[in-house]
């Protein structure tokens, strides 16, 4: 059987979605009875990661609608499939050339805001309903998908995994702590991108107690790891708060320096309303690091509900505050309930998805 | 939930706390807590302590007030739920801190070891309580953020009487009974008293969302830790996160979230129910909730309204067989009005021209063997469906263009005085150029029993004019809305929620249920409910109130999200004989003379 996957981006991507789909891409890979995974991204943005066997990556879909659909329609034409996956619901329009081949299994995967709310696109409002089933990274993103979408199929819940090995504890990189400025301080610390649309991180939530957490701790450094457009805003935001100088913004980020970086964090903070999951939770934990998530999105899941870290309600500041300082005073450690996250329970996951659907299917 | 008291002799020179008077206060509350009751004294005696107990959660003797922490440091005397204790209380213990019970009291003196008075912002629930810091010597006293539970003080510049019921305090024999005009003059122009006045001239009321310090010097200044205007204002530059999801759905998670705390409980929870949006929204989001149980519900008739439209029974009971809740419907005639009317009167802690409603429901409940009832109290305000909400910005912007009209006034005065001519019953129709011009005065206007101007006519004119001079209640309005919400329905929202609900609506349910040995539960009178959906209430405004009741999995009924909007009513006008011509607003002039006579008897 084979299996083909539409998607935003994998090998070669940054962020939460691309690692997700390395991660699908890897557990499809050993699925019993997949002979063959072929990939279709739309975006490649550095150097790829070393693809599995059984997997074709097709890099020359990247870079624009045209390529993306050009691929597709060859690769349609060249090989029937028994299993599309759509990595994303914005490429449910892809469903009009996919449909060509019937008999085939489908699955849409949705990750978070992208799936919370109907998408404008009419064509991919129409084609959610001939899904097979449909995945999602949280209960909270299947609810609210299911909410609007009233998707009348299967549907499942596959959170994200972590790979343990890749993180770990260690001792602060000293380059990093120089370059940051950290020596002898303590560090609270949130990852993600800055732009205006993605204003529900929690960045503006943490600065406004940054004055309050200073009244009890002079050693406390705000590290906002990452760039974009809105930096300037959360910048000025700092210097009128009178923290500016208790605030790092470290910039773009590489892949190669991010376990160092969660491990000069004393705390990571995200008191966040938009995060489908939270991939950085999960990153920072199998750090040592101790986690504040909201109560309100996703993260409350990767937080296993609570067991991995601290959740608060991200419109009391009050809250945001406490969970700080309890916190700080918490050891570090790798809570052993990461375990559950792990890459092979997630293998384990997929590979059950695939065999009911394509059972389901099979029979109909 | 319980009745609490305190007493702190704090200057040296006031003699020690007499046990008398504090068993005579506690006693008093005897209906608020039948369960237990206890009280405790500091060795010198300048202390003393006192509690009757409702039992709710962790009904054994270790949840027993008043009560120590583990390190003998901490006394409190607590009355109220905190919804959040089984959170707080595990991350307390993650930190060390001991327990010896599973009460949520003893979570209150475990947070206040660790945070102090910052410990109130971390509270989700209803709550009014005093602290004994053994250590330093002082008394911590706070109130929930809107007023739910009750709590006043008699403070004489010697001695600190704290009490849940003004006639408890008096009943302790130390605290003069005389009328505060200025209250009186609140009450007939509100129909309740506005806090932090109180009937009684030495009692005030620890206000809503407010929380102070007594020591040896007295009472610190109060710190107010919530605002309902500063929640309006700050939800104004967080609309950037409404649109990640639908407005239907932050409603359904805020509100199930809300519900699902307020449903914490060790002894079974039922509900009010009527024929209206908010009780039926939530008995629908309850039976939703996993694992619960089958609600009991219930509703009031009255043979006075049968077959007409302010009627609830039919609807109700009707709604209530389709969910599946366990229903009763409880007809309350004149007779029993009649017979209950002493007891009700001598329940309700200070003069109030609601809360009749609330004393046969709340009886009703209790019948059915409930110590809890959710209750949609607060739907009105939250979601704006008041008609305030739409006539105050009116009134005001008109008037404030008429302002810039010349003649305008004089013009307008002309057409209103006609107006009156033809439309008899309201008396207040003539102050509309008086008052309307700001939120305040158009309040007043729009809630006000009496108009200022009317007051001698019960007062007398000397009390009228010594009682509106203390009260400055256009000045007491206006000083809600500080920080200006800066959008009409913040303001609205803020007023509502300040004045009539907090002074008339949550006063009454507190008297008026108590008087039964029943605890209220309002969910939808929640301050971090009101944080997190006030963007999305800014955003939809009067839409807000159909949003929640779509948010039911299936949502309301048609009929009952369609069904005209009618008060929670009873027949009193039938009932205790009040003039039946002139409008609702003359009965209910009749009815607060009544209940001031016989209620608060000077």
């Amino acid at each position: 059987m084979k299996a083909l996957l539409l998607c935003p981006d994998a090998y070669g991507g940054h962020g939460g979605i691309a690692l997700f789909n390395r991660e699908l891409i890897a557990a499809l890979a050993t699925c019993p009875g997949i002979s063959e995974v072929v990939v279709i991204p739309r975006l490649i943005v550095r150097e790829t990661e070393p693809i599995p066997p059984a997997v074709t990556f097709c890099r020359e879909a990247a870079g624009g609608k045209i390529r993306f659909m050009r691929t597709l329609n060859r690769v349609l034409g060249a090989k029937s499939f028994d299993l599309v996956i759509y990595g994303h619901i914005h490429l449910l329009p892809a469903s009009l050339l996919v449909q060509t081949q019937s008999g085939m299994a489908s699955l849409l995967i949705t990750h978070g805001i992208e799936a919370w709310k109907a998408p404008k696109s009419v064509v991919a409002r129409h084609f959610i309903n001939s899904m097979s089933a449909v995945v999602s990274v949280s209960n909270l993103t299947r609810e609210r998908f299911l909410d609007w979408s009233k998707f009348p199929g299967r549907s499942y819940v596959l959170p994200n995994a972590v790979r343990l090995e890749d993180f770990g504890m260690r001792p602060r990189n000293p380059e990093l702590t120089r370059r940051y400025r950290l020596e002898g301080k303590r560090v609270l610390l949130t990852l993600g991108r800055i732009v205006a649309a993605e204003r529900y991180k929690g960045f503006d939530e943490v600065l406004e107690i940054m004055p309050a957490l200073l009244r009890e701790h002079r050693d406390i450094v705000y590290m906002i790891g990452g760039d974009g457009s809105d930096r300037p805003r959360l910048e000025k935001k700092a210097a009128r708060l009178g923290v500016a100088d208790h605030v790092v913004f470290t910039g773009h980020i590489p892949e190669s320096e991010k376990a160092d970086l969660y491990n000069l964090a004393d705390v990571y903070v995200m008191p966040s309303r938009g995060e489908g999951f939270g991939f950085v939770f999960l990153e920072a934990a199998a750090c040592g690091v101790p986690v504040i998530a909201s109560k309100h999105d996703g993260g409350r899941e990767a937080l296993l509900g609570g067991r991995l870290g601290l959740l608060v309600d991200p419109s009391n500041p009050a809250e945001i505050e406490a969970a700080i300082n309890e916190s700080l005073l918490r050891p570090k450690r790798i809570h052993p309930d990461l375990e559950l996250l792990s890459f092979q329970s997630f293998e384990r996951n997929v590979h059950a998805i695939v065999r009911e659907i394509l059972g389901t299917a099979q029979r109909a | 939930m319980c009745g609490i008291t305190a007493i702190f002799a704090y200057r040296l020179d006031a003699p020690p706390v007499a046990r008398e008077e504090l068993e005579a206060i506690s006693e008093r509350m005897r209906l608020r807590g039948p369960d237990a009751s206890g009280t405790w004294f500091s060795a010198d005696g300048r202390v003393g302590l006192g509690s009757r107990r409702l039992a709710i959660i962790d009904l054994s003797a270790d949840g027993n007030q008043p009560m120590l922490d583990t390190a003998g440091e901490l006394v409190i005397v607590f009355n109220g739920e905190i919804y959040n204790y089984r959170e707080l209380r595990s991350r307390l213990a993650a930190g060390g801190a001991t327990f010896h019970s599973t009460s949520d009291t003893e979570v209150l003196l475990q947070l206040y070891r660790r945070d102090g008075e910052r410990m109130v912002e971390l509270l989700r629930g209803m709550f009014a309580f005093a602290i004994w810091d053994r250590r330093t010597q002082r008394m911590f006293v706070a109130r929930d953020p809107y007023g739910i539970k009750p709590l006043y003080y008699a403070d004489d510049g010697h001695t600190i009487r704290l009490a849940s019921q003004v006639k408890a305090l008096l009943a302790g024999g130390a605290v003069s009974r005389t009328r505060d005009v200025a209250g009186v003059a609140g009450f007939y122009l509100m129909g309740s008293v506005p806090e932090p006045l109180t009937i009684c001239e030495s009692i005030r009321a620890v206000e809503a969302g407010t929380s102070f310090f007594v020591d040896a010097g007295g009472r610190s200044d109060p710190r107010q830790y919530y605002s309902v205007a500063g929640v309006f204002r700050n939800a104004l530059t967080q609309q950037a996160t409404i649109g990640l999801v639908e407005a239907e759905t932050w409603m359904r998670e805020f509100v199930a979230e809300s519900l699902r705390y307020h449903l914490v409980s060790d002894v079974p929870v039922g509900a009010f129910l009527s024929s209206g949006i908010d009780s039926s929204t939530l008995v629908a989001l309850a039976m939703s909730v996993p694992g619960q149980e089958p609600l009991r519900t219930v509703t009031l008739s009255f043979g006075e309204y049968r077959n007409l439209a302010d009627d609830e029974a039919p609807l109700a009971r009707e709604f209530a067989n389709n969910i599946g809740t366990q229903h009763v419907t409880r007809n309350i005639t004149r007779s029993e009005f009649l017979a209950d009317l002493p007891k009700l009167l001598d329940a309700m802690d200070q003069p109030t021209i609601d809360g009749v409603n609330t004393y046969f429901v709340s009886k009703a409940a209790a019948e059915q063997g409930l110590k809890v009832a959710i209750s949609g109290l607060g739907g009105d305000e939250l979601f704006g469906s008041y008609s305030s909400f739409h006539r105050l910005p009116l009134m005001v912007g008109a008037l404030d263009a008429l302002k810039r009209i010349p003649f305008g006034r004089g013009i307008a005065l002309g057409a209103l005085k006609l107006l009156r001519a033809w439309v008899s019953g309201n008396p207040k129709t003539e102050g509309v150029l008086r008052y309307g011009g700001t939120y305040g005065g158009a309040y007043l206007l729009q809630r006000g029993l009496y108009l200022p101007e009317d007051l001698s006519e019960v007062m007398g004119l000397d009390a009228a004019n010594e009682g509106l001079d203390r009260l400055q209640i256009i000045d007491r309005i206006a000083r809600i809305l500080e920080p200006d919400p800066n959008t009409p329905f913040g303001r609205v929202a803020t007023l509502e929620a300040s004045l009539y609900m907090r002074n008339q609506l949550l006063r009454d349910t507190d008297w008026a249920s108590m008087a039964h040995s029943l605890e209220v539960r309002t969910p939808l009178v929640d301050a971090s409910l009101l944080r997190q959906l006030a963007p999305t209430l800014l955003s939809r405004r009067a839409e807000s109130k159909q949003l929640f009741a779509m948010s039911p999995r299936p949502p309301l009924p048609d009929a009952l999200r369609r069904r005209k909007k009618t008060g929670f009513l009873v027949p009193l006008r039938e009932w205790a004989d009040l003039p039946s011509d002139g409008g609702l607003i003359v009965a209910m002039r009749r009815w607060a003379e009544t209940v001031i006579e016989r209620a608060m008897p000077a």
